[in-house]
């Protein structure tokens, strides 16, 4: 909350690179300065943290300028971080397993019972994002941005544009968007042959470099995400709002985790092999999302659902809600309390597979990367504003985030029986963040 | 299978819940203090300044263009007055407290009329906040305009000074 | 049905049925107080959302399907 009321020119949305790529849509919201010609920053450091898993550490520093007659500039920087382990695919077994790092150099070993976990994830990003809107009639609002983002062994580099249109007196809004998105990536270790053998042994021995490069395809490859997005908002009456979208994305390329492998198991579930996982090379993502937004008499309550489906038979159900809640001046300081609860659920991909049979033939495509397997998540979390310095705004949010994978319907011969296939996913998110 | 059912029930309240409060009365859960029918208030003053042009202007508190628009009614309402000219304002806010805590940061050396009920917007059919209107010396409109332009300062004073010369 | 299009049935059904069971929808512009508010706006803190995207898209298989446009205090 800020002591100058916000006029929504309209907002509008550029999408960021994920840690690993791809695209998600991040908002460089629009509204107007206080007075023309200034500057206003938002900056934000967020800590996440996985039990015995990953961590990672983001800032973001965002700069706004409004010139005459809600001309927009906004610039934002990220930087991300992130170490810690992750799972590789393979599933635990009643034994040690040795595995081989991404790059080759190097093998690490997993304790009896334990989820094989890879922990030489340790990266740094760098993304900027620039975005310009203004109107181009009356009652039409135009936005266009560029995207860049770099790591290691990552870089994106995208586009956006996006027009809204308002009708009845600005009561309805329809708006358009599209952007598109250019990955390469060059992971270490390079391209894995899909359903290559993972070769384990001395990285050090002389015919060590030729065998492992025989397991590889190459040193990179890329990938082109493009989205579309069909909006509708409408005010319902002076406490209510509600919004409406339909959105299409395309992604072609090279789609898989050349970090992620799985395992091959006899019919006692004793492993006999590790393979490079394969995923098919486009997906098509359609979702519908719906977000109402209610002021009771000081609480203000948001609520969206979003229904995601794609060509890789995954599925998902997302339902969000906030609930804003202004606490009385004490200290004579403006602040809210705001809780948070999301829950998510997904179905499995078509080419997810914990684990792959020897007696089987090999599939087409395979991952277990539990990311895209059956799953249930919850978010409970709390955040705390205040207004503090002129009309500077502190707050503060911590979150607790558990992800549940669970079967989908694969049979778990002999000691996999005994095993966790489907381990549970723990993390802690607190954020401090400070506009001024 | 629970999951199913839970999250199908709750969308089903969901909607319901939405669906009672979406046919709710409109905005008659205003509450104002109200002194003065304003209507009769704006006639009263309107009647003060005949045979002046007169520049009406429609604000709020939380409206952010009519932050830029005071500094410059300020000074039209001093540059022109001499000319038989005047600033008069119409507030909006269903929130007295809140109007007034807006003239402490943004000062008004022009005429306020408070309209919580919007009887004078409706009246005059306000398509868009701010609003303005140009009133010639005839007591007639000449000039309606939506919205609040800097850019356009230039042209709303050519068309004041065109209106004084008559 | 399947459950994709008994869910979308639940979604439009309802939108239906509210859009002309009510006679109007919307307000005057002048009655945009509580819409003007941050509290209101569709994204209230987009640094938030762009976080929280960020670690969702990372963990699960889905992303974005939000959007922009319209509500606030429909000034200028």
């Amino acid at each position: 909350m800020k002591t100058e009321k916000t006029n929504i020119k309209a907002a509008l949305t550029i999408a960021t690179a994920a840690l690993l790529g791809g695209n998600t849509v991040a908002h460089a919201e629009t509204t107007a300065a206080k007075e023309d010609n200034s500057w206003e920053f938002d900056s934000a450091f967020l800590f996440y943290s996985e039990t015995d898993r990953v961590s990672a550490s983001e800032v973001i520093l965002n700069a706004k300028k409004s010139f005459e007659d809600d001309e927009i500039l906004n610039l934002k920087l990220t930087v991300d971080a992130l170490t810690g382990a992750s799972a590789n695919g393979a599933v635990a077994q009643p034994t040690v397993q040795t595995f081989t790092r991404p790059s080759g150099n190097g093998q690490y070993d997993i304790a009896p019972g334990d989820t094989p976990l890879d922990d030489t994830f340790h990266d740094t990003r760098v993304q900027l994002n620039a975005q310009w809107t203004q109107a181009v009639a009356d009652n039409l609002t135009a936005s266009g941005g560029v995207h860049i983002s770099k790591e290691y062994d990552y870089l994106s580099l995208g586009v956006n544009g996006n027009i809204a249109m308002d009708f009845d007196r600005k009561n309805s809004t329809v708006s358009l968007g599209f952007s598109h998105f250019q990955d390469t990536f060059t992971p270490e270790g390079g391209i894995p042959k899909p359903f290559a053998s993972m070769l384990i042994g001395d990285s050090s021995a002389p015919t060590w470099d030729d065998e492992f490069a025989k397991t590889r395809l190459g040193s990179d490859d890329d990938k082109t995400t493009t989205d579309l997005l069909l909006g509708f908002t409408q005010v319902i009456n002076r406490r209510m709002i509600m919004q409406f979208n339909y959105s299409y994305s395309m992604v072609d390329g090279y789609l898989t985790d050349p970090f992620k492998i799985l395992t091959i198991v006899d019919d006692n579930g004793i492993a006999q092999d590790y393979v490079y996982e394969s995923r098919p090379d486009s997906r098509v993502k359609q979702s519908i999302y719906a977000q109402s937004l209610y002021h009771f008499d000081t609480n203000v309550l948001d609520v969206s659902y979003r229904y995601m489906w794609d060509d890789g038979e995954i599925t998902s159900h997302t339902i969000d809600s906030r609930f804003t809640i202004p606490l009385s001046d004490s200290f004579s300081r403006e602040s809210y309390i705001q809780p948070h609860f999301r829950f998510y659920q997904q179905s499995a991909a078509d080419f997810y597979q914990p684990f792959i049979l020897a007696s089987e033939p090999l599939p087409v495509f395979a991952s277990a990367d539990y990311r895209i397997g059956e799953m249930t998540a919850f978010t409970i979390g709390l955040k705390y504003g205040l207004l503090v310095n002129n009309g500077h705004e502190l707050s503060f949010r911590l979150e607790y985030y558990r992800q549940t994978p669970t079967d989908a319907g694969f049979d778990e011969p002999g000691v996999l029986k005994e095993v966790d296939l489907y381990p549970s996913v723990d993390a802690m998110i607190a954020q401090v963040s400070y506009s001024f | 299978m629970r999951y199913f059912l839970t999250k199908h029930l709750s969308l089903v309240v969901l909607f319901t819940l939405l669906f009672n409060v979406v046919c709710d009365a409109k905005a008659t859960d205003v509450k104002a203090i109200e002194q003065v029918n304003s209507r009769e208030a704006l006639e009263q003053v309107l009647a003060q300044h005949k045979g002046e042009v007169v520049y009406l202007d429609f604000w709020a508190s939380w409206c952010v263009p009519c932050r830029k628009s005071f500094p410059w009614m300020n000074a039209i309402q001093a540059k022109y007055q001499s000319k038989g000219f005047s600033v008069i304002s119409v507030n909006l806010d269903a929130n007295y407290n809140l109007a007034q805590k807006f003239l402490v940061e943004n000062p008004a050396s022009f005429t306020v009329i408070y309209d919580p009920k919007g009887k004078i917007a409706k009246h005059f059919a306000i398509q868009g906040m701010p609003s303005s209107m140009l009133i010639g010396r005839d007591g007639k409109i000449k000039q309606r305009h939506t919205g609040f332009f800097t850019k356009k300062i230039p042209e709303y004073q050519h068309e004041i000074e065109l209106l004084l010369s008559k | 049905m399947n459950t994709g299009h008994k869910i979308k049935l639940a979604l439009i059904v309802p939108l239906i049925a509210t859009a002309s069971g009510c006679t109007s929808l919307g307000v005057e512009p002048w009655e945009r107080d509580l819409l003007a508010k941050d509290a209101m706006s569709l994204t209230s803190s987009p640094i938030d959302s762009a976080l929280d995207d960020h670690i969702y898209f990372s963990k699960e298989a889905s992303s974005g399907g939000k959007g922009f446009g319209g509500g606030g205090c429909g000034c200028n």
